[in-house]
Formats: structure tokens, sequence, C-alpha cells
């Protein structure tokens, strides 16, 4: 059973794009746009990153404290917004980094439909397609409710 | 370092908290003085830090799903509060911009660092790694099998004008097909392998499906040990094949036009001769896939030489040399990285396209006075249906001219050109050979 209200869930289930953060050797934090597959059973919000682009997974490694910041009214397609920053640690899971991330092809499919045109031409990139997932397990949020960031936001924690 | 901050939504600011977590809230801003001016909440804590990210992201949601138009800008530096705002000072940055980096090449730039941690994956995995690709899909980009078509239009085109002379023996065809592909099989790998030794892939950051080679090295598809025993072996499959070729059909002329099929083949990229390399590749490529081919594939036809094939020959071979010359373009810039002195990178952009169209109209005109001339039936003129694909790809090829990935359409037309034409070019052979065959 998860702490993350309804209102919340959607807001993480239909963000196209969030801004992930991770913290470098030198403790100061790292952030790129990512793609976020949220899966309700779980709790967790999933990621996966190409071995092109692993210097975060390397970081992730060295301090598995990370957030994600689902904000920007355009990226978000639901009926609702809300400004959500989720905080919480993170694993990097790479035992079969060719096809372990293919579990989550459903929840990408929901966000990007043509995914699978771009799996089936996978010779085309190879390295691209090698990819570690990051799960990220949430223990605290801030939720800033319709998008209101003059307002102190309401805080969950797990 | 702010020049182009100005056009996004948001700024996603970014510190770590008391408790070691990033804590991120999206906020208003504008440039000022070299800096970026945020929002001041009440509610923020920290107002001041040396360690802030501020992310600015721009994408275009699709009404199907999805998103295109991807660009952000990553900045570090500092905030300080100052009166009712808070300033941000950078003093890194990161950024990616796909309408200014293909996202291609944004992958193929990043290849060092994938190489990099799968290797170190391996070490805390215990076990080897290297990219998932079944054992076709591998063997498909390794030795880039479509290219193949090169091979077997020049072949079918010597027996096709050999069938017209009035001999054809299909197991012999075969055997020489096969003979031949190998060898093409083996100056594929072989470019690939010596041209990442001279460096000219390892600096080529816009490969398209036509240039910039297979790869396969540069992503650690196949080691180059591996490499070096594949292109071996495929030339001994092909010097075996053309070597009982000769012994059966012709000696000496089958040997010395093999030994000098292999020699531009091998030396095309291979030190010392490095033909490739010295602007002189594509009249290799030329001889090589025009007289040489569709002369052997002649010869162990008929076991005799004949102007009417060495004739049909230069459309192929002109043609085939022109698919190097159009894919030459996007590896312009690497490839004189590594000094390697393609005609494309002699020569200035309007002279390169001057010839490219002089030598598609030189096809034409042989086609055609090879049949005036009386060395080629009527029905070959059914090749010069090609001309409008010929109009295509010049005009897609000057429209693209120095974009990788936008000349791609151009350069799947312009090998279009050289297959169809030379597919037809045999047709018109076969034709009249089929009927002289069915009416005696």
């Amino acid at each position: 059973m998860t702490f993350i209200p309804a209102h919340v869930e959607k807001i993480l289930e239909n963000a196209l794009v969030c801004s992930f953060t991770c913290i470098d050797g030198k403790g100061r934090p790292v952030t790129h746009p990512l793609l976020p597959l949220y899966e309700r059973d779980s709790g967790n919000i999933y990621f996966t990153s190409s071995v092109l682009f692993s210097k975060k997974l390397e970081y992730i490694k060295r301090n598995p404290r990370v957030s994600a910041l689902f904000s920007n009214r355009r990226f978000i397609m639901s009926d609702e917004f809300h400004v959500v920053l989720v905080q919480g640690d993170a694993r990097v899971l790479e035992e079969d980094i060719h096809h372990g991330w293919e579990k989550l092809l459903p929840l990408w499919r929901k966000k990007e439909p043509y995914i699978d045109a771009y799996v089936k031409q996978r010779i085309a990139l190879p390295l691209f397609w090698e990819r570690s997932i990051i799960e990220l397990a949430p223990r605290k949020l801030y939720v800033w409710n319709d998008g209101d960031m003059s307002k102190e936001p309401q805080i969950y924690v797990r | 370092m702010l020049e182009d901050v100005r056009e996004y939504d948001e700024a996603i600011v970014t510190y770590v908290d008391d408790e070691g977590y990033p804590f991120s809230y999206p906020s208003s801003y504008r440039i000022e003085d070299g800096a970026v001016v945020l929002e001041r909440h009440g509610w923020l804590k920290k107002k001041s830090s040396d360690k802030v990210s501020v992310l600015f992201n721009h994408i275009t949601p699709l009404p199907t799903g999805g998103y295109m138009d991807r660009r952000y800008i990553v900045l570090w530096g500092g905030i300080e509060e100052k009166q009712d705002t808070i300033r941000f000072t950078p003093s890194r940055r990161y950024s990616w911009d796909e309408k200014k980096v293909h996202f291609f090449q944004y992958c193929e730039i990043s290849v060092p660092r994938g190489r990099r941690y799968m290797q170190l994956l391996e070490r805390e995995l215990g076990r080897k790694l290297k990219p998932a690709l079944s054992l076709f899909s591998l063997f498909f980009r390794v030795t880039r099998l479509p290219f193949l078509i090169a091979t077997v239009v020049p072949t079918l085109l010597g027996a096709a004008v050999a069938a017209y002379h009035g001999i054809f023996d299909p197991l012999l065809f075969i055997l020489t097909l096969i003979g031949v592909a190998a060898i093409h099989l083996g100056l594929n790998m072989a470019n690939d392998y010596y041209d990442t030794k001279l460096g000219a892939d390892n600096v080529n950051t816009t490969p398209t499906p036509f240039s910039g080679g297979s790869r396969a090295l540069q992503y650690g598809l196949i080691t180059p040990s591996a490499a070096v025993a594949m292109f071996s072996s495929f030339y001994a499959l092909g010097l075996g094949i053309g070597l009982y070729l000769a012994i059966t059909r012709g000696l000496v002329p089958i040997l010395s036009l093999m030994l000098l099929g292999f020699i531009l083949s091998f030396f095309y990229t291979a030190p010392p001769l490095k033909l490739a390399y010295r602007g002189v590749g594509e009249i290799a490529v030329g001889v090589g896939f025009g007289p040489v081919i569709v002369l052997g594939s002649y010869y162990v036809q008929t076991q005799g030489f004949h102007i009417a094939p060495l004739l049909a020959s230069l459309p192929v071979g002109i043609l085939i040399a022109l698919i190097l010359y159009a894919n030459e373009i996007p590896d312009k810039r690497a490839d004189a990285l590594a000094g390697k002195r393609t005609l494309v990178v002699r020569l200035d952009d309007q002279t390169v396209m001057k010839l490219y169209k002089a030598l598609i109209a030189l096809v034409y005109a042989i086609i055609v006075l090879t049949f005036a001339a009386g060395y080629a039936p009527f029905t070959t003129l059914l090749a010069l249906l090609t001309i409008p694909t010929a109009r295509k790809a010049v005009k897609q090829i000057s429209e693209t001219y120095g974009n990788p990935y936008y000349m791609i359409p151009g350069l799947a037309t312009n090998i279009k050109l050289a297959t169809t034409t030379g597919l037809l070019l045999a047709v018109g052979y076969i034709i009249p050979a089929a009927y002289n065959l069915l009416i005696t």
C-alpha cells in the first residue's frame, strides 16, 4: 500500500517528463529531464538510462539520494495539475541491461506510443538500447496543489 | 553562458537540502547582468548556496502521445538572496538541442562513455558484456550486408552479356557470385578495420546508414581480432573460388582479374597503398565494381573477352563509384580530420555536385552510344527509365548537401539509381537472350 495520495499518483502517471536529480561526487546536484514511469502497485517510479548517458548511474551508485520534480502544466497530460517533488532512495538495476528494461515497455508505451518502432530498430543504435533501470522508492513528497507555488507545499512522508 | 536561456517556460532550481536529498522547485526567471533572477518564495528555506543547479527544459508534446523538439540547458553555480529576489550566478553549463545536434549524433558522441560504462559493469558483474543483437543482425551490421547489391548487379550484368552472346551456365554464375560477394564482404570488413586503425571512423560522429562504416568496432560489437579473422576468411573463400574458376575456366585471365580485384579491394583502405586516403578510392571502386567484375563474370561464362561487356561495365562502374562518392559527403569532416583525401575532401562543394551531375550524364550517354555503336541490343535502353530517379537523387543531394542526417533519403535514392540502372541494363541483355533461347 503506497502513501502517495491519488491526486499525486495521477500526476506521476501522466507526466511526459520530470526533472530528475542525483548528487555528484562533490555533493552538487545534477539535474536531467527524464521520462518517469510510475508503477501503482509498488508505488515506485522507474526510469531507464542508456549506458551512453550513464554518468547519473555512477552518481546514484555512490549516493542513492535522489529527487524527481513534476512541474510545467504543458508536460502533464491530465485534467488535474499539481507541482510534485518526490524525494527518495534509488537503486540501479542492471543484471540484464540487454532486456531487463523491456518489462517497463507497457508503462513506457503509454507515454511514447511510437517506442516499439524504435525498439525494433535496435540494430541502428545498439548501445542506446543497453539500458539500466533506476528504481526510485519515494520517501517524502512535497505537493503544491494546483501548481500554486506561492503557498507552502503539503508534505507526505512514508 | 546565458544567451539561449530566455526561451523556456520555467527554471528548475535544485540544491541539496538539510536531509541530504536534492530539493527542486520551478521558478519564473529573468536574465539580468549575467545572472538568472529567480522568484523568492516565502516558504523557501535555503536562500544561499554555492552548489545549485538550474535546469531549463523544453519539449513539444504531441497530440498522439510522446513529444518532439527536445532541448535543455543545465547550469551550475551559486544562489544568493538580494533584496526581494534570488540571484543565480552560473559557472558551468551543459546543454543539448536536438535541432542543433541530431539525436543520432548525440548518441554517437557518447559512445566512448557507453563503452567505458559497460567495461565497469563487466567488472561489477564478473562477466563479459557486449551490445545484444541477434546473430543475423550482428552479421547484417558487421558485414554491411545490403551493400552486396553492388556486387550482384555487375556479376549479373557480365553473365547477362554472356547470355546475349549465347553462353550461360547457371552453376558458374552462382559460383562467381559467391566468390565476388565474399571478396566484397572482405572489403567491407577490411575497410572498417583499417578506417578504425587509421582513425577515420573514430573521429566520425555523424555516421549514417550509408556512411561512416558499420561502427561494429566503435560499438564493441566485435573485437579487432575478430574483424581480422572475418575479413581474412571472406578473402580466403573468395580467392579459393576464384582459384577454382581460374583452373577450370582460364588460368591467366581469371587470375589476373582476381588479383587486380583483390588489390583494389584490400588496399582500398589498407596500408601501404591506402587508395581511399590518396584520392583514388572512387576510381578503384569504379574499376573494381565495373570492368573487373563484369569482365570476370563474362569470362567465366564464355572463356573469352569482348568489347561489349567492357562497354556495359562502364555505366555500372561509374554508378557504383558514385554511391561511394555521394556517401563521402557526410564523412567529409571526419575524413579530412583523419587525412583521408577523398575526392569530396579535395574538391569544393560546388565542384563535387558538378562532377556528380556530369558523371550521371556520362552514364546515360555511354548507354545510348553503346547501343548506337551496335554493341548492345535496343532493349538496354530500358536503363534510361531511371532518368527521373537520377534527377531526384541530384535534387535531394543538392538540397541537403552537408547535413548528414537530412542527406539520408538522397543517399538512398542514389543507391537505388545505381542498382536499378544496372539491373535494367542486365535485363536489356537478358530479354533478347531469352527470346533467342525460346525460338531456337
